[in-house]
């Protein structure tokens, strides 16, 4: 009885997921072996591990940008490839992947065009897209004007416009100065809190994870594994100063000690 | 600020009032007869620019009627050869494999001179039209597509397949097709290859256009007339329309540059 409320909140759902790759040598590389694991609507969730634990392999197959050599993958009941096609999700690369021959508004628009939204729809649901990241004034400007967390919050809202009910970010903010990765740590939170989007987090960054997840599921390397999945259960709305408590530090030493391997 | 003020202006001397300077000392040098002492020439061979000038403004309509049957040849030629350039990257493009070695057999096009093309486009041609001055036009026009053809396609090839990291995978999420991600993507990120493209091809379509005159069988052109004119030994009417080439060269390229500047200008 349970079990079956439960699975109803199961948005995604991922059953024995492997990765295999065949190396330059001939050799077969085990990206990721059996990740077993629910995320549930409205969940923020991270991956986190350090490089080659297969983070972003396993957010690219969710994602249908890569096959899995085994196991299953389900995005509400249906295949990646179906939720692709269908735009359930959107999503936030490691750059922010801005057309440069854009404007910020036009780049925003752009998933509207594919999808063959009328002019007017397109810009008026752009327009609330920008202001939710709080660029509003930069709609007329060209990417290249634009600072790199400017640039990422565009890409943000370009990920949301076509309102999908899942957010999948691959590091977004690993290029980001710190001050700017704190600022857009909060931003961020508001705009999951407004939206209520499932969102999936990839990062190297262990405090980024606990700051901002319901869950940290840590990865780690040779073979690229599931090796702990954390509850993070500290109050929200959080603000920055709840990095300086002693709950915080807890949690950021237990996810460091559940690595294994590194 | 005020800094970047100051080398913005050191480098508007450098490339603008320097060339101006060498130039106007090289004409002062030239027109009292200082540079033909230095080079060991007459003024018969290298006639003063005033005498130049005179024979330009002398011939005005002669020289006219050269630059017209010039400029149509550059311009057409580069016109058919950057559009089927452009055509066979998206081809290549297209079919990755089959692609790239057609793209090295057309860019080969590019090592082969003029001088060795233009007689056998003028035989493939000659049957083309009854009269001399409509096949010796065809003839040369198609020398120039060939010539102008090979930039475009090695150029506009890397624009449409060399695209920034994620770009690809940005369109996949979207569920986008393959014409999609061409018009979104691959064709708008190509249009800095097409100017690079240019800036090889509008100067080599002139030169290509002039030396292809010298082997049509009608006798029209800037090209033409520098030759025949030295034949004749009428040294300064050769240089009258060597001057002209080289404007129309310089013209063409300034305007090519204003082009670039207004089209890229929101990109940088």
């Amino acid at each position: 009885m349970l079990e079956t409320t439960e699975n109803r909140n199961v948005e995604i759902m991922l059953d024995n997921v492997g990765m295999t790759y065949d190396a330059a040598d001939g050799k077969k590389v085990q990206a990721l072996t059996s990740v077993t694991m629910d995320i549930h609507k409205g969940e923020f969730i991270s991956l986190l591990g350090p490089s080659g634990c297969g983070k972003t392999t396993l957010l690219r197959i969710i994602a249908d940008l890569l096959q899995p050599t085994s196991g299953k993958v389900l995005i509400g009941g249906e295949t990646p490839r179906e939720a692709r096609l269908k735009r359930r999700y959107g999503m936030v690369f490691q750059s922010a992947t801005l057309y440069d021959w854009r404007t910020v508004i036009k780049n925003i628009e752009l998933p509207l065009e594919i999808t063959h939204e009328s002019k007017s729809e397109r810009r008026e649901r752009a327009i609330k897209m920008l202001d939710l990241v709080g660029l509003s004034e930069f709609a007329n400007h060209y990417p290249r004007q634009l600072s790199g967390g400017m640039q990422q919050r565009v890409g943000i809202a370009r990920a949301l416009v076509l309102q999908p009910e899942i957010l999948l970010m691959d590091e977004p903010f690993s290029a980001l100065d710190e001050f700017t990765r704190e600022k857009l740590h909060i931003d961020l939170l508001k705009i999951w809190r407004k939206t209520n989007k499932t969102i999936i987090f990839v990062t190297h960054n262990i405090s980024e994870s606990v700051f901002l997840s319901d869950k940290v599921c840590v990865l780690s390397p040779h073979p690229g594994r599931l090796s702990a999945v954390i509850d993070i259960d500290l109050p929200r709305p959080r603000s920055m100063e709840i990095r300086d408590t002693p709950e915080f530090t807890a949690l950021v030493s237990k996810v460091r000690n559940s690595f294994e391997g590194v | 600020m005020s800094a970047k003020m100051n080398s913005k202006r050191r480098s508007a001397v450098q490339s603008v009032l320097l060339p101006v300077a060498f130039g106007g000392v090289l004409i002062t040098a030239w027109q009292t007869g200082l540079l033909h002492k230095l080079l060991n020439t007459d003024e018969y061979v290298l006639p003063y620019p005033t005498r130049i000038l005179t024979i330009i403004s002398e011939n005005t309509d002669k020289i006219m009627e050269n630059v017209w049957a010039s400029l149509e040849v550059a311009l057409l030629g580069l016109l058919f050869g950057s559009v089927i350039g452009y055509l066979i990257a998206v081809f290549a493009a297209s079919f990755r494999k089959l692609g790239s070695g057609g793209l090295t057999i057309v860019s080969s096009f590019n090592a082969i001179p003029i001088v060795a093309l233009a007689p056998v486009i003028i035989n493939w041609t000659k049957d083309v039209s009854p009269q001399a001055d409509v096949r010796s036009m065809v003839a040369k026009i198609v020398i120039v597509t060939i010539v102008c053809m090979a930039s475009m396609s090695v150029n506009a090839y890397r624009g449409l397949t060399e695209l920034p990291a994620f770009s690809q995978d940005l369109m996949k999420t979207y569920g986008a097709g393959k014409l999609t991600e061409f018009r979104k993507l691959r064709l708008p990120n190509s249009i800095p290859y097409i100017f690079t493209a240019l800036r090889v091809s509008v100067p080599v379509s002139i030169i290509s256009a002039l030396v292809s005159e010298y082997f049509a069988e009608y006798v029209i052109g800037v090209g033409r007339q520098i030759r025949e004119n030295i034949l004749i030994a009428q040294y300064s009417t050769a240089w009258a329309y060597i001057l002209v080439a080289c404007v129309i060269g310089i013209a063409m390229y300034a305007i090519l540059i204003a082009a670039e500047a207004i089209v890229l200008k929101k990109r940088r």
